[in-house]
């Protein structure tokens, strides 16, 4: 997919930094990326294609990893580098590409769904976990009856019994959110929450808990803040030690704007940048169906990696709704020249049986399916006007209906060819203009060559 | 509160018995039922009748200065109609329906009123226009819109003055012309609203201020002279209406007091004089006004004053009034007897006892009964539908002026497809849903037909803001009482049921399939005070937006906006405007508690430099480079813009013209304006001064674009940009398409626009009030004091002639005015007044780039709230650097050397 749009050597070209290793570090290098493991894995499920993707960072100790692997077992491997959207997430595309069996994902992961079989490891980062304990009681005041439940980034997992341990010891009622790598019912966002004695809970648990987040993936602590309803959020970066408040009320309002942004919308734009999992087929259908139902026309965009430039060449399109790994953050960037939805938003503008008031997001559509806890049906719309407040205009919802004559139908298309036709007519560039007799005849030149987006002879 | 109307009204129907005046018959129609008939004369029936009489149809209005009587003096009218007794004209506010209107004594909303009244044989002569009468019909439907007088509720007025064709301007006789005057005389000129002229509060003229009658005359005069001298300043005689002015001599001045319930025009006066001196009633009638002195020793009329005549307006129409007053004040029983029998006023038996103002004002209703003088005037000075539309279909109608909605308007045609204008919505009982108010202007609206609603966004050939759909309902509107009706023809006003879902404020109601819009309504007022809000249990938001988007509704002008920030926000007037919407929609339109911000101003961004620099910005893909500068308008453009006098729809040529001439715009430059914005309308403009770039035409809509994103949410606070021209000197562009699309050009345009703005030392722009204030002198001191801690100044302070009271004129930041009204009296023991109007937007001193500086807290403070990063834009983040493209550029050099001998040129 990747090289529909992009040029495979600039890829090739591109600089990336990667921590050089030293001796010491390679030698640990088995026990930091879980070699051993792997290799159990691959060997009991009896895969004989592997990848091992990687993100930018990592690729420095790729071939290292690579060699390690082979000389443990003997199957097909294959190194996979730029990730055509997020490193976070599983390549099952590129996967794909070499009829791999599975996939080994290193690095920064979010932990969503796939269809193909993954192993992820997960990198490791030491914690100062006694200095952390001690901001926790400055500030909690050593209560033990507090109700308080502990996230931390994936990379302090390794150091996970003991970070139980004492936090159980300190807060005999509180909770840990655990890094949940299987899918399981009560799994949220790749954590699931136990209590000291084991039992496992769903995230209602923490309606009336102070829930600290430990570590320094901002976006990661962002999406648990917003989806999760918890009496006060705290963040504590694991690097400066720093133990700061979260509210995100501010945002919220301006999603709700976007919503009503969503409902002004004639034209949908589905931006795809996420390919792995049957579920995201699934949540463009959705997305699809939604605009139908409600008279919206609806385009699906797969740009590759989204930017300002990319998206600005629709300007046609109202808003975009996005699909793609929650963890990354241009929801939230105001460069855009439209701004860019969650699925969750187009579902609460849209769909008339979703609650209009929210306290919590869910920024994972995954949870929009049906099945999924925020699984919400679609219902037939009725046409309807409103007044906007953010145009001060009229508003009105044109229903495709699926019964009707053939008539129907026939006004119905002429709707939709006018509203794109008007589209166009707004525009004052109708093509290629001739100027017969102003231009001077000229001999044919040589073009360019190439592609567009690197031509073999650039004029500079 | 609805509810509440409903009894008060109510009660006083209950409680009145029908009176009958011989002369008068004005019914007010509430029966559901409408074989009941309430009133012994009418059904709708016979209303109905009347209605298609065009030529005896006076749709008025009356507008005035707040506290200038006018809701006082319709009473009067309508205490004619029985529905207030005789007696309690004056005390009870018929045309204030609300609560808080009553509470206060101010109307807020305007109200329709229709009333009935016949002239008599010897006073229709008066009317000559056959289109002001239907042959051989004496009975006048009049449809009165009483409107408020508050400058916060100016929109009111716009909106009722354009279902009206004549206005009855009311003037406090001892305050004179006001601020207020002026602004709705000139919007209804504008608007050619044919005005007459009543001097109210005469009693207080005679009574408080004790006036000689020959100050008393030149009060008058001085009056009448303001009044024309305004008209004059917005039309002339000569033009379509007609003879404008008014004139005390040609009956279309009153005078009187609304409250007593008396008033009179030189006809009355010329009726009880003309059998005396045998002189014809019209010539007597210019005899008893201006410089005509009667001598009563020697029988003679002369132009002059000298030692032994007087004015005949005193002699003859003051004299006579103060006497009675002077009589009965001073209890001099005898005298009244004589003056009585004189006048020929009979006391009815329950008012013998009366005495000292409660007799004056019996006497003085019997006498001049208000309601005679000002329907005669209303009748005969008006114009009809017939003889207004005729000059009014141009201002009216955007589409060609001889299409069949054109002719049909001129004409005010029945048979002619229906054209209604809708000027306002009405809160039903129903909650959310209204009366779409407005006027037939040809054709006729019927219930149940199928008609085209076009709001004021449709363009003729579009879709957009076009739905067809069935008139539910046709409604009879008085106060807020309704009556159902068949159909309504041209020339009339009335309520349609089911529109309102397909209208924001107004519309255009057609059955012409090419019609075009009716004008939109121009608003002397400008939504310049905003709070935000936000309901107190945040869960109840659903219901604040809902309530926002009714509220929006039912107010000509509020804005209820939803900010990208997610804030929501009421725009209004002012204070006290806001103050009402707010209080609306908690109570009425939302049902719940709400949480309101301080009242903030909504700033603009603007320049006041050009440029210091060539401002390059390259595409992301580095192969597109625009070249411009940004430079602050001519004083006087952005006002023409916002006004309309230079648009996006003129012709370029004509426009270039008027800016070549008006601002010295250089004309192949002006010819080359590519757009208007924000909203493709604004005050600011790109001018194309670019010469013979290749594919230049392919990117201005990319272009077009950037600009109006740009002009919407400016570099300093995303606030609007206002009076900025961008000016395009170069662009270059890839050969290939795909390299130049609006992904490449739209981002870079905005980059460009910012790195202008941030290069051409930005500035912000507040609005600011012009202010009038009222004061007896010893205040005026006080006055100053508030206005120098509030950044305001005086630039005019003068006595109105004749009265103790002095008028301060003074610029106030709308910033500095929030509490202004109550600072201003608790300094002036309560005695001054404002009235704040939005006036012009001025540059707020300082430098905003400049920490500490005023505008620099404006924009942090204004960047906090909208949730954007605190600080300051940073240049080079929008500019590149205009060295390195030249370095590049080595081997096309010599092309680049052109360009930057042609840059130094325009440096």
């Amino acid at each position: 997919m990747a090289n529909f749009t992009t040029d495979g050597k600039i890829c090739i070209e591109r600089q990336v930094k990667v921590a050089d290793l030293n001796e010491g570090q390679c030698r640990d290098l088995l026990t930091r990326f879980d070699v051993d493991e792997t290799c159990i894995w691959i060997k009991e499920n009896n895969h004989l294609k592997i990848c091992l993707q990687f993100p930018d960072d990592l690729l420095g100790v790729s071939a290292k990893i690579y060699e390690e692997i082979k000389k443990q077992i003997d199957v097909d491997v294959y190194i996979l580098g730029d990730t055509s959207y997020a490193s976070c997430c599983v390549d099952s595309v590129a996967a794909m590409h070499v009829q791999a069996d599975a996939v080994v994902h290193y690095g920064y992961s979010c932990f969503t769904k796939t269809n193909i079989p993954v192993f992820t490891v997960l990198p490791k980062k030491g914690l100062n976990i006694e200095n952390i304990f001690k901001i926790l009681n400055e500030s909690f005041n050593n209560d033990e009856n507090v109700h308080i439940c502990l996230f931390y980034d994936a990379e302090f997992e390794h150091c996970k019994d003991e970070l139980s341990q004492r936090w159980f010891n300190q807060y005999p009622h509180g909770y840990i959110a655990n890094v949940q790598i299987t899918d399981k019912e009560n799994r949220f966002l790749g954590r699931t929450i136990t209590n000291g004695k084991g039992h496992e809970y769903t995230m209602d648990a923490l309606k009336n808990c102070i829930c600290v987040y430990v570590g320094t993936k901002e976006q990661t602590m962002f999406n648990f803040t917003v989806s999760v309803s918890a009496l006060e959020w705290y963040y504590l970066n694991s690097e400066t030690m720093k133990l700061e408040h979260r509210e995100e009320t501010t945002w919220f309002k301006r999603r709700r704007y976007l919503i009503e942004k969503c409902k002004d919308a004639n034209v949908v734009g589905i931006l795809v940048c996420k390919l792995a999992g049957d579920q995201t087929k699934d949540i463009i259908s959705r997305m699809k169906k939604l605009c139908k139902v409600n008279g919206k026309k609806s385009y699906i965009v797969s740009v590759g990696k989204p930017n300002v430039a990319k998206l600005a060449n629709f300007p046609e399109i109202e808003i975009y709704v996005m699909i793609a790994c929650p963890e990354n953050d241009l929801y939230n960037t105001r460069d855009f020249y439209t701004p860019i939805v969650y699925p969750y938003e187009l579902e609460v503008a849209l769909n008339s049986n979703r609650e209009q008031y929210f306290t919590n997001h869910v920024v994972d559509y995954d949870e929009l399916l049906p099945g999924k806890r925020q699984y919400c049906e679609i219902d037939h719309v009725k046409e309807t006007t409103d007044v906007s407040l953010i145009t001060g205009k009229i508003r009105e919802t044109k229903v495709d209906s699926c019964e009707g004559s053939s008539m129907d139908l026939v006004e119905k298309q002429n709707w939709a060819l006018e509203n794109i036709g008007q589209n166009l007519q707004e525009r004052s560039w109708k093509g290629l203009e001739q100027k017969l007799g102003e231009t001077e005849v000229k001999k044919a030149e040589e073009g360019r060559k190439g592609i567009a987006l690197q031509y073999n002879n650039e004029p500079e | 509160m609805g509810n509440t109307q409903r009894t008060t009204l109510r009660s006083i129907l209950d409680t009145q018995t029908v009176v009958n005046n011989a002369k008068f018959v004005f019914k007010i129609y509430y029966a559901r039922n409408r074989t009941r008939r309430l009133c012994v004369n009418f059904t709708v029936d016979e209303i109905r009748v009347m209605m298609d009489k065009k030529r005896n149809i006076r749709n008025m209005s009356v507008i005035a200065h707040v506290d200038h009587g006018k809701s006082t003096l319709t009473d009067s009218l309508v205490s004619k109609a029985g529905i207030i007794a005789n007696a309690r004209a004056g005390e009870t506010r018929f045309t204030d329906t609300r609560k808080d209107e009553q509470d206060r004594c101010i109307t807020i909303k305007s109200t329709a009123i229709s009333m009935y009244f016949e002239l008599e044989e010897k006073d229709l002569v008066f009317i000559t226009n056959p289109d002001q009468r239907e042959k051989s019909e004496k009975g006048f439907l009049i449809n009165l819109i009483d409107s408020p007088g508050h400058v916060d509720f100016s929109s009111e007025v716009t909106a009722a003055l354009r279902v009206t064709d004549g206005a009855l301007v009311v003037v406090d006789c001892v305050s004179g012309v006001c601020v207020q005057t002026e602004t709705v005389l000139r919007q209804a000129i504008a608007e050619r609203i044919k005005p007459i002229l009543f001097m109210n509060k005469m009693d207080r003229a005679l009574l408080e201020l004790q006036l000689e009658s020959e100050e008393l005359y030149q009060t008058f005069q001085r009056i009448v002279e303001n009044v024309n001298v305004i008209i004059a300043t917005y039309s002339d005689d000569s033009g379509p209406m007609g003879e404008v002015r008014v004139d005390p001599s040609k009956g279309s001045v009153g005078f009187g007091s609304g409250l007593h319930g008396w008033a009179f025009t030189l006809k009355q006066f010329s009726e009880m004089y003309a059998d005396k001196f045998k002189i014809d009633l019209v010539k007597l009638m210019n005899r008893l006004w201006g410089e005509n002195f009667f001598n009563a020793q020697t029988k003679k009329w002369a132009k002059q004053k000298d030692a032994d005549n007087k004015r005949s307006f005193c002699m003859y129409v003051l004299d006579p009034i103060y006497k009675v007053f002077d009589a009965i004040m001073n209890f001099r029983k005898e005298e009244i007897d004589g003056l009585l029998k004189k006048l020929g006023v009979t006391i009815k038996h329950e008012d013998a006892d009366k005495d000292g103002k409660a007799l004056l004002k019996v006497v003085m209703r019997s006498w001049l009964p208000a309601g005679e003088a000002l329907l005669q005037m209303i009748a005969i000075h008006l114009p009809s539908p017939v003889v207004a539309q005729k000059y009014r279909m141009e201002m009216l109608y955007e589409g060609p002026h001889d299409d069949e909605a054109a002719l049909g308007i001129k004409n005010c045609d029945p048979e002619a497809p229906l054209m209604m204008y809708v000027s306002k919505m009405v809160p039903t009982s129903d909650k959310g849903r209204f009366y779409a108010f407005g006027r037939v202007f040809s054709g006729k609206v019927i219930t149940g037909m199928k008609a085209r609603i076009m709001g004021p966004n449709f363009q003729p050939g579009k879709k957009e803001d076009l739905y067809e759909k069935t008139i539910q309902r046709t409604i009879l509107m008085m106060g807020r009482y309704v009556e159902a009706i068949e159909d309504v023809p041209s020339g009339n006003i009335c309520g349609l049921v089911g529109v309102d879902q397909f209208l924001v404020k107004t519309g255009t109601i057609t059955t012409y399939k090419n019609a075009h819009n009716m004008k939109v309504m121009k608003f002397s007022v400008s939504p310049v005070v905003r709070i935000a809000v936000e309901p107190k249990n945040p869960a109840d938001l659903p219901k604040l937006v809902e309530g926002l988007k009714r509220l929006a509704k039912s107010d000509p002008m509020v804005q209820c906006i939803n900010e990208e920030s997610g804030e929501h926000i009421v725009a209004g007037a002012g204070e006290l405007h806001l103050e009402i919407c707010l209080k609306d929609l908690e109570e009425d339109h939302a049902c719940i508690p709400i949480k309101k911000s301080d009242p903030v101003v909504s700033y603009r961004e603007t320049v006041s430099e050009e440029s210091d620099q060539m401002c390059l910005s390259k595409s992301p893909n580095k192969h597109n480079r625009l070249f411009m500068k940004a430079q602050p308008m001519p004083d006087g453009l952005p006002e023409d813009i916002d006004d309309g006098k230079v648009n996006p729809r003129d012709d370029f040529k004509t426009r270039a013209r008027y800016l070549t001439d008006k601002y010295e715009y250089d004309v192949t430059e002006a010819r080359k304006i590519w757009c208007f914005g924000p909203e493709g309308t604004g005050p600011n403009i790109m001018v194309d001064c670019s010469k013979g770039v290749q594919y230049l035409n392919e990117i201005k809509d990319s272009v077009v674009a950037g600009f109006q994103w740009a002009a919407k949410e400016g570099v300093m606070a995303e606030e609007n940009l206002r009076g900025v021209r961008f000016n395009i000197y170069d662009v270059t562009l890839h050969t290939d398409a795909i390299h130049r699309g609006g992904g490449q050009i739209i981002p870079t345009t905005r980059r460009c626009l910012y790195a202008c703005l941030l290069t051409a030392q930005p500035r912000l722009m507040e609005p600011v009030y012009l202010c009038e204030i009222q004061c007896p002198e010893v205040a005026v001191g006080g006055i100053y004091g508030v206005l120098n801690r509030r950044r305001g100044h005086v630039f005019e302070e003068s006595q109105v002639a004749g009265t103790p009271m002095f008028v301060v004129k003074a610029y106030l930041p709308v910033n500095e005015s929030f509490g202004f009204t109550a600072d201003l009296r608790s300094n002036t023991g309560g005695q001054a007044f404002p009235q704040c109007v939005f006036d012009h937007w001025q540059i707020l001193p300082g430098d905003p780039c400049e920490a500490g500086s005023k505008p620099f807290v404006v924009v942090q403070e204004t960047r906090k709230r909208k949730g954007l990063k605190e600080g300051l834009p940073d240049l080079s983040q929008y500019l590149d650097k205009f060295l390195h493209v030249y370095l590049k550029n080595q081997k096309t050099r010599g092309k680049w050397i052109f360009r930057e001998h042609y840059f130094s040129k325009i440096r």
